[in-house]
């Protein structure tokens, strides 16, 4: 599981009130080389919850993002590189996403982030 | 070598050479996707296919007689572990029907009912959206190569989820399309997330369409737009006939569906959820040539896979109860292509609906 694909998944469970972002255990990380398009990024940054970003960037062992972005970034390629570099080169393939409220996990397992819920948190 | 030495060599290769054929190259619906030798259960152990199974059918008997909805979905998710790699093998990467197109392979014909889907998103390239019941996604690569647009995947089964990232890598697709296993009726996405959404032929598995829609209508953004292509009975439909009954039911046994809703109740339920209805139509209807035809064609393919994959059971390269499965398969296109044929029944009933926009 990539960073751009954590940055958009929350913890639904019933009753929880504030699901994203989901902590991560990271057990196993991969890196895995992805072509740099600067207009891919460019285009999806302005989705990206940022704080989320960095925290998990940092969970998978990455510490390179500025804590704080502005516009002009996204003009220079150091920092596009580093955009990159965690949204798509950084890999979960073992670990859990855990629930900020509850602390269920979800478990993440051969890169597949599994967010069925059990019976009870329906 | 001598003359007889040599006419046998030939025979035997010959005869090597086309039992492969038959086996592997003949049954798969694509050069270099699933062969028959590779063919599971899905997630499921080996041993247990077959019981899988047999739970399966018994659950559903009587489709909407399901008192117990709450099991639907690890039914459904049953289902597809029993029948993917199946899917894939004898019918491509695109889990759904799409009308014939005369001229064109079933290949094409696929690909622009699914670029049908997302012309009418209208989006591009640094858009993100979801397809709900994404299958081992054949649409999703589809859309994502022909829009540009990021594409988010979300089905109950493991087993798709592990093909479909297959899939996407393969294509060099991995970075437009990510796939996530959860159930739609809780996604596990927040509110107002998606720039657009489409599901093609997967929202019947839900026992309540409105949960469904009312989940897709929470993650969209106001002011994007959704499409559906849903199974329905048609207007041609008569629920006192026995016959007619006969057929949907099934349809519902053979699919994973937990009943059967008609054309009326679509928009209905869309609006009820807050949706407005852009447009509606049964895409089956004319001049659409006949999306069963694939179904018929395949009636001598059907019997020779039957055959691949029973001696396959036999030799224990196949699991056990992958027999059950094709059979069930088989006698499901049966009724796929009756409900076709009578008109009662089209699996391409399409609505486009939009989230308004936020009132501030």
């Amino acid at each position: 599981m990539r960073l751009i694909t954590h940055n958009m998944l929350s913890s639904n469970i019933k009753g929880v009130t504030n699901g994203f972002p989901l902590r991560i255990e990271a057990e196993k990380v991969v890196e895995k080389e992805v072509d740099f398009n600067p207009d891919f990024l460019r285009n999806m940054f302005s989705k990206i919850e940022w704080k989320a970003l960095t925290d998990a960037s940092k969970a998978l062992g990455y510490a390179e993002l500025p804590e704080e972005t502005e516009p002009s970034m996204l003009e220079s390629e150091l920092f596009l590189r580093k955009l990159h570099h965690a949204l798509l080169e950084l890999h979960l393939e073992e670990g859990a996403l855990v629930c900020p409220e509850t602390g269920r996990k979800f478990p993440v397992n051969k890169g597949i982030p599994n967010m069925l819920l059990h019976e009870d948190e329906v | 070598m001598d003359l007889l030495t040599l006419f046998c060599t030939a025979t035997a290769s010959i005869l090597a050479f086309g039992l492969y054929w038959f086996v592997c190259i003949l049954g798969s619906a694509e050069q270099k996707g699933k062969a028959a030798t590779q063919l599971s259960g899905g997630s499921i152990a080996r041993e247990k296919v077959q019981d899988k199974f047999k739970q399966y059918w018994t659950f559903f008997r009587r489709p909407k007689e399901i008192e117990t909805a709450e099991k639907v979905p690890a039914f459904v998710d049953t289902f597809y572990n029993l029948v993917t790699d199946i899917y894939e093998w004898g019918w491509g990467q695109s889990f759904h029907f799409s009308p014939s197109i005369p001229g064109k392979s079933h290949r094409d014909a696929t690909r622009l009912h699914e670029e049908m889907a997302v012309g009418l998103l209208n989006v591009g390239p640094g858009k993100r959206i979801l397809d709900a019941g994404c299958g081992v996604g054949g649409p999703m690569r589809a859309i994502a190569s022909h829009s540009g647009a990021n594409v988010v995947g979300i089905t109950i089964n493991e087993y798709q989820v592990k093909r479909a990232r297959m899939h996407n890598k393969k294509a060099g697709l991995d970075k437009l399309c990510e796939v996530v296993c959860g159930n739609f009726l809780q996604m596990p996405f927040e509110d107002d997330s998606f720039d657009g959404a489409y599901s093609i032929e997967a929202t019947c598995h839900a026992p309540k369409l409105e949960d469904v829609y009312s989940e897709i209508y929470r993650v969209l953004k106001p002011g994007s737009l959704y499409v559906s292509y849903e199974w329905v009975t048609t207007e041609a439909y008569n629920p006192e006939s026995p016959d007619h009954v006969e057929i949907i039911q099934g349809i519902e046994r053979g699919d994973a569906l937990p009943g059967l809703r008609s054309f009326k109740n679509i928009a209905e339920t869309a609006k009820k959820v807050g949706f407005e209805v852009i447009s509606e139509k049964d895409l089956a209807s004319p001049p659409a040539q006949p999306w069963w035809s694939r179904l018929k064609m395949g009636r001598i393919a059907y019997w020779r896979n039957h055959i691949v994959v029973t001696c396959l059971a036999w030799l224990g390269i196949a699991p056990k109860g992958v027999v059950d499965v094709h059979e069930m398969l088989f006698v499901t296109a049966d009724y796929l292509t009756r409900g076709g044929e009578t008109g009662i029944f089209t699996p391409m009933y399409m609505i486009l609906c939009r989230k308004p926009e936020s009132k501030l």
